[in-house]
C-alpha cells in the first residue's frame, strides 16, 4: 500500500511538471502567434492557400507540394519566419510560379486542403461544360484538348497577390529599352514563356530580348493581357508607357522574375498583406 | 465496479531448472553466449535507414516513389498521415469547422497508418522508421556508458507521463489552434531536415539529446513523445507482440538492460512470472535488442494466437 501510495505521489509530481512545463509551450507558442499575425503577411504562399488563420494549422509540413513542383518554386519556410517554420512559400524574384505544372499540382497534392484545390476543381469542371455546350462538336475536334483547356481556366483563378509597380525604377516608365538576357549571370530560375513558343520551361537567361521600350512583364506574363497592360499615353508629343496590372493579376510573380532592373521594380503584394488592408482578393 | 483477478505468481525455479542446468554450461557461460547476436537490431537499422534514405534519394532523383516527409508522405500515390499530426488536426478542425474541408486523401492516409500500426503493433513505427529514435539508441549507449563510470546518476520517471503529454499537446492544439506538437516534433524536424536541408531547429533536437544522455535515459520516446503514446494506444490489442517463454528462461535480465522500456519485460524476473507463456504490452516497440541478447531464446517476435493454433 505504500508503495503505491509512492508510485502515486511521483505520477503526481512529474505530471505536475510536464503540466507546467506544457502550460509555458502553451504561453510561448500564444505569444509568438501574436508576433505571426504581422510576420506571416510577407510570405507568398502557393496557390489556393486558405488564410492564414487557418493556413497556420492546415499545413502539416509534409512538403509533397514542394516536391511535386516541376520547377521548383515552392520552398518551406524556416524559423526566421516564426510560427511559419516548415509551411511553403514561393520566392517569387528567386523562382515564380509559372504555372507549366498543367494542373496546380501542389494544390490538388495537398492532403489537408491547407492549399485548396476544391475552388479550382469546381471552376475547372464548370469550364469545360460552358465550352461543350457552346460547342457541341468540341470532343469530335482534334484541336481541342480538355485537359489543357482546363488547367488554363483554373490558373485565371489563382490569386496569390497582386503585383505591384515601382515606377522609379521601370525602365518602361523612363523611356528605356530592354537588350540582353534579364537575369544576373548564373540565375537559376526557369519559366515556360507563352510568348517565346516554349514548350516547356526553360532557364530565364535562355531567352535574349531586344525590345525598344522594355515590356517583359506584359509579354511574358502567363495570363496574357487581362492581367497586365502596357499603357501608353501622349502628352506633349512625346509617348510615356507604364505597365498596368489588372484584375486578373494572379500574383504568380514571373513579372518580378523577368524584370530586368538590379531590384525587382514590379513584386508581388503576397494575399495576406491585401485582404488584412480590408481588399478583396 | 469489476474487478479483475489477479493471478497469482508461480512458484520461483529451482536451480535444476534453470536453462544452463539442461545445457550443462555454467550460469556465466551461458549467458553470454549470445552477446555477439545482433539479426533483429541490424534488420531493424537496415529498414529506418533504407525508409529515411529512401524519402531523400526520391526527392533528389525525382523518382516519386515515396515523397513526402513523415509527417505525411505519398507511398506510390498512396498517402500516409501521421497520426498525432492528424488528431491535432481534427481537434482543431472540430473546433474551427475545418474538418469538413480534409480531403478523401488525408482520410485515406490516416486510416492506413492507423490499421497498419494497430497489425503491427503500436510502437513499432518508433524502433523501425522514427529517425530520432536511431539518434536516441547511441544515445543511450552513451548514457549507459557514463552511467557506469559513474558520472551520473540513473534517473526514472513514470511511465504514464506521456499520457500527460498526449492529452496535454491535444489541449494545446484546441486552444492555440496551431499545430503546437508539430513544431517541436523531432520526427518531423529531422525528417525535413535529410529531405529538405536542415533548419535552425536542428539545435532542439540535440538538446533533447543532451538532456536524454546527461540526465533522463530515454526521456522524449518513454515519457514525451505523443507519437509514441498514440502508438501505444493503438497497439494494446495488436496480434504481434514479443512472446516469452518461462521453461526457457534464466531470469539472468539482460533483456531489461537493453530495452527501450524494461517494465514491458516485468516477468523476467524470478517468481514474477504468472504464467507459462507471456507477452509483451503495448508499449514494446518490436525492437527485438532483448530477442537477439536473450541466451536461452526464452524471447521471440511472435503473432500471439498463431502459436496456439500451431500446438
Amino acid at each position: 500500500m505504500a508503495k503505491a501510495n509512492l508510485g502515486r505521489r511521483d505520477f503526481l509530481k512529474s505530471a505536475g511538471i510536464a503540466t507546467l512545463s506544457l502550460a509555458a509551450i502553451g504561453a510561448g507558442v500564444g505569444y509568438l502567434k501574436k508576433l505571426h499575425a504581422s510576420d506571416s503577411k510577407n510570405l507568398l504562399r502557393p496557390p489556393g492557400a486558405r488564410d492564414e488563420k487557418d493556413f497556420i494549422y492546415a499545413c502539416i509540413k509534409c512538403g509533397l507540394c514542394v516536391q511535386i513542383c516541376p520547377v521548383g518554386a515552392v520552398k518551406l519556410a524556416d524559423i526566421d519566419h516564426n510560427l511559419s517554420y516548415g509551411t511553403p512559400f514561393i520566392d517569387a524574384r528567386e523562382q515564380a510560379c509559372d504555372f507549366s505544372c498543367g494542373a496546380l499540382q501542389c494544390t490538388e497534392t495537398c492532403p489537408t486542403s491547407a492549399l485548396n484545390f476544391y475552388k479550382f476543381k469546381d471552376v475547372g469542371e464548370a469550364a469545360i461544360i460552358e465550352y461543350v455546350k457552346e460547342h457541341p462538336n468540341a470532343y469530335q475536334d482534334p484541336e481541342f484538348n480538355p485537359i489543357q483547356y482546363q488547367a488554363d481556366k483554373m490558373h485565371r483563378e489563382v490569386r496569390m497577390g497582386i503585383a505591384k509597380l515601382n515606377p522609379s525604377s521601370c525602365l518602361a516608365v523612363q523611356g528605356k529599352g530592354f537588350h540582353g538576357t534579364p537575369r544576373e549571370q548564373g540565375f537559376r530560375g526557369v519559366y515556360l514563356s507563352v510568348n517565346q513558343g516554349d514548350k516547356e520551361a526553360c532557364p530565364v537567361n535562355d531567352h535574349h530580348f531586344d525590345r525598344e521600350i522594355c515590356d517583359l512583364c506584359v509579354t511574358e506574363c502567363p495570363i496574357g493581357d487581362t492581367a497586365i497592360v502596357m499603357k501608353k499615353t501622349e502628352e506633349n508629343g512625346a509617348m510615356h508607357f507604364r505597365p498596368e496590372v489588372l484584375e486578373g493579376c494572379t500574383g504568380c510573380g514571373v513579372c518580378e522574375m523577368v524584370c530586368p532592373t538590379s531590384q525587382a521594380s514590379i513584386v508581388i503584394v503576397p494575399k495576406n498583406q491585401i485582404t488584412e488592408k480590408g481588399g478583396e482578393l | 465496479m469489476i474487478k479483475i483477478k489477479k493471478l497469482e505468481p508461480l512458484p520461483p525455479k529451482k536451480k535444476a531448472d534453470l536453462p544452463n542446468e539442461k545445457q550443462g554450461l555454467s550460469y556465466k557461460e551461458w549467458q553470454h553466449q549470445h552477446r555477439k547476436r545482433h539479426f533483429w537490431r541490424n534488420l531493424r537499422w537496415s529498414v529506418l535507414l533504407f525508409i529515411n534514405i529512401f524519402f531523400v534519394v526520391s526527392f533528389v532523383f525525382d523518382i516519386g516513389l515515396l515523397e513526402g516527409s513523415l509527417s505525411g508522405s505519398r507511398l506510390m500515390g498512396f498517402y500516409l498521415m501521421d497520426p498525432f499530426n492528424s488528431f491535432q488536426q481534427l481537434v482543431i478542425g472540430g473546433e474551427t469547422g475545418y474538418w469538413v474541408f480534409l480531403t478523401m486523401n488525408f482520410w485515406i492516409g490516416f486510416s492506413t497508418i492507423l490499421i497498419f500500426y494497430w497489425l503491427l503493433g503500436g510502437r513499432t513505427f518508433c524502433s523501425w522508421i522514427c529517425p530520432y529514435h536511431f539518434l536516441a539508441e547511441w544515445g543511450e549507449k552513451l548514457h549507459d556508458y557514463l552511467v557506469k563510470k559513474k558520472k551520473i546518476k540513473e534517473r526514472t520517471l513514470n511511465r504514464y507521463l506521456k499520457y500527460v503529454f498526449f492529452a496535454g499537446f491535444l489541449l494545446l492544439a484546441f486552444l492555440t489552434q496551431q499545430l503546437v506538437f508539430e513544431d517541436l516534433n523531432p520526427v518531423g524536424i529531422l525528417s525535413r531536415t535529410f529531405i529538405y536541408g536542415p533548419s535552425l531547429l536542428v539545435l532542439w533536437v540535440l538538446l533533447l539529446l543532451a538532456v536524454e544522455i546527461f540526465f533522463v535515459k530515454r526521456i522524449w520516446c518513454r515519457y514525451i513523445c505523443p507519437i509514441g503514446a498514440t502508438y501505444s494506444l493503438l497497439g494494446n490489442l495488436s496480434p504481434v507482440a514479443v512472446g516469452f517463454n518461462l521453461d526457457n528462461c534464466g531470469h539472468c535480465r539482460d533483456c531489461q538492460a537493453v530495452c527501450e522500456v524494461p517494465h514491458v519485460l516485468w516477468f523476467v524476473q524470478r517468481g514474477k512470472a504468472t504464467k507459462k507463456v507471456h507477452f509483451t504490452t503495448s508499449d514494446c516497440t518490436h525492437c527485438g535488442l532483448c530477442v537477439d541478447i536473450c541466451p536461452g531464446d526464452a524471447l521471440k517476435l511472435t503473432l500471439k494466437g498463431v502459436n496456439k493454433l500451431m500446438e
